[in-house]
């Protein structure tokens, strides 16, 4: 993996909601093969930012780039080659597991082999076998969780959006969940959202913490930590965001 | 095609795979159907009532059932888009001609198969009755009660569209309603006539009964036939535009 190529650039980026800016004047530059994790309190601009990124919604002003594609220009392109999964599980409740797979595979290849495979390949790197069968609303969260993130991979995307991929999961299904990413980082770009501070140490290369829509710090751990004068992430995080909520 | 064919089978696996869709799209209908049939029986003969006679009853029936198909499409298309599921989708290369038909064509199809069994059954009660039914008429009638569900199923799309989970059902109730009362389907409006013969003729519901009805009795007359057939298709053509206008913007608007 090239960690030098640019999978993904923001300039200028901003999103407004009548009044409200939710995302302002972003700047971002996110490289091939990285594992970048954007913290922040509700309402910071982290959905948004992905929304835009995965042309879910059109910037008010400023660019973005992904692929070297343009969000708002060549959103076809940049959907061919962007997996989302969103905060919400987002399965068909009433289709397998394995039916879900190859749905969301047909979307993205004509070939009925290739769908076959993908699905396949989705069911044993998730260790989906016992449940392939079974329809998504009779799964736990633990693996509608992984049911969505196979769904997002089966298009075999370069960048992979993974919004707040937790959320709701007991501390084991979480674990499992950490290992499944650990393993998927090494192969192409991931752009995870969290409220978990464990969460973003344990998986990012880099980490950006927003803050009403703006990146109040970014860098590796220990370069946040550093910038923040205290150790520990969640220390940091306080330290930066919670300092200016006082404000 | 490809994506097409991917949501309409999505759309037609979780659709048959509802208990519910049999109750209200099958069961409901055909019980309504030997309940009414046995209501014809009852009715002396000397009362010259004819709404219930089965070849007058079967297509009132079809276009019943078909008002549920509605109820199922705005059912389908606002619980795709109350959770992330359409967001999902909208994030993958499939563009909104895909979403529209991938909700239309499933649609379509378990309206033939609804019909079918509807008009297959009323065929068999007929046989029983000794008084069987055209099957020459019933499957034109079929045929012609065709675009009728399209112009049903675009209803259901356009409220799925604009409303939520929760008002759309609710608004697809008071079409169900007002389709079977005013499609004249429990009552003989033309041997009524006055202000509720116009009212039934002002909307398309009536039209849609009675084209069915003409069609099953090789009735091929220009106030019968054709120019029910034009009305029908005429509002389906309207309504599938309409649809389609109103949910390629909801999308823009979506993605804004």
């Amino acid at each position: 993996m090239n960690h030098e190529k640019e999978m993904i650039r923001t300039k200028d980026l901003t999103k407004k909601f009548g009044e409200k800016t939710a995302v302002d004047h972003l700047d971002l530059t996110i490289h091939e093969g990285e594992l970048f994790s954007l913290l922040g309190v509700n309402g910071a601009g982290k959905t948004t930012t992905i929304r835009m990124l995965s042309c879910l919604s059109r910037p008010t002003s400023g660019e973005a780039l992904v692929g070297g594609f343009s969000c708002l220009d060549q959103a076809e392109k940049v959907k061919e080659i962007i997996g989302i999964s969103p905060q919400d599980t987002a399965v068909a409740e009433r289709l397998t597991v394995q039916e879900n797979l190859a749905f969301m595979a047909a979307l993205y290849t004509q070939d009925k082999a290739v769908c076959r495979e993908r699905t396949e390949r989705m069911i044993r790197l998730f260790h989906l076998e016992e449940v392939a069968g079974s329809q998504a609303r009779t799964l736990s969260g633990g693996w509608k969780r992984k049911l969505s993130i196979a769904m997002a991979m089966i298009g075999e995307p370069q960048v992979l959006f993974l919004d707040e991929p937790t959320l709701g999961l007991d501390v084991l299904a979480r674990r499992e969940l950490w290992n499944l990413i650990g393993k998927l980082k090494e192969k192409r770009t991931i752009i995870l959202t969290t409220h978990y501070m464990e969460e973003a140490e344990q998986l990012s290369d880099r980490i950006a913490i927003m803050h009403r829509g703006r990146i109040r710090a970014c860098g590796t751990l220990s370069e946040i930590e550093t910038l923040a004068g205290v150790s520990g992430l969640e220390n940091a995080f306080v330290e930066i965001a919670g300092k200016e909520e006082l404000l | 095609m490809n994506r097409t064919f991917a949501l309409a089978s999505r759309t037609r696996k979780e659709l048959l795979r509802d208990p519910l869709s049999y109750i209200f799209c099958l069961a409901f209908p055909l019980v309504m159907l030997a309940i009414m049939t046995i209501v014809d029986r009852s009715i002396p003969k000397e009362a010259g009532m004819t709404v219930f006679h089965l070849s007058q009853l079967a297509p009132g029936i079809a276009v019943f059932g078909q008002t549920f198909l509605m109820l199922f499409t705005s059912l389908t298309v606002s619980k795709d888009r109350s959770g992330y599921f359409l967001v999902r989708l909208y994030a993958t290369p499939a563009g909104s001609r895909d979403f529209i038909l991938g909700y239309l064509l499933p649609m379509m199809e378990i309206s033939l198969m609804q019909c079918g069994i509807i008009y297959l059954a009323s065929w068999i009660v007929s046989l029983i009755l000794g008084t069987p039914l055209s099957a020459g008429g019933l499957l034109l009638s079929l045929l012609m009660l065709q675009p009728s569900a399209v112009l049903f199923i675009c209803i259901g799309l356009l409220f799925g569209t604009l409303f939520s989970e929760k008002s759309a059902p609710g608004l697809c109730s008071i079409i169900i309603s007002l389709g079977s009362f005013l499609g004249c389907i429990w009552f003989d409006a033309d041997s009524l006539g006055g202000i509720m013969l116009k009212i039934c003729k002002a909307l398309p519901f009536y039209y849609c009964t009675k084209l069915g009805r003409s069609a099953l009795q090789l009735n091929f007359g220009t106030s019968a036939f054709w120019l029910p057939l034009l009305i029908v298709a005429g509002c389906a053509v309207v309504l599938a535009l309409l649809s389609v206008i109103v949910f390629r913007s909801r999308m823009r608007t979506d993605l804004a």
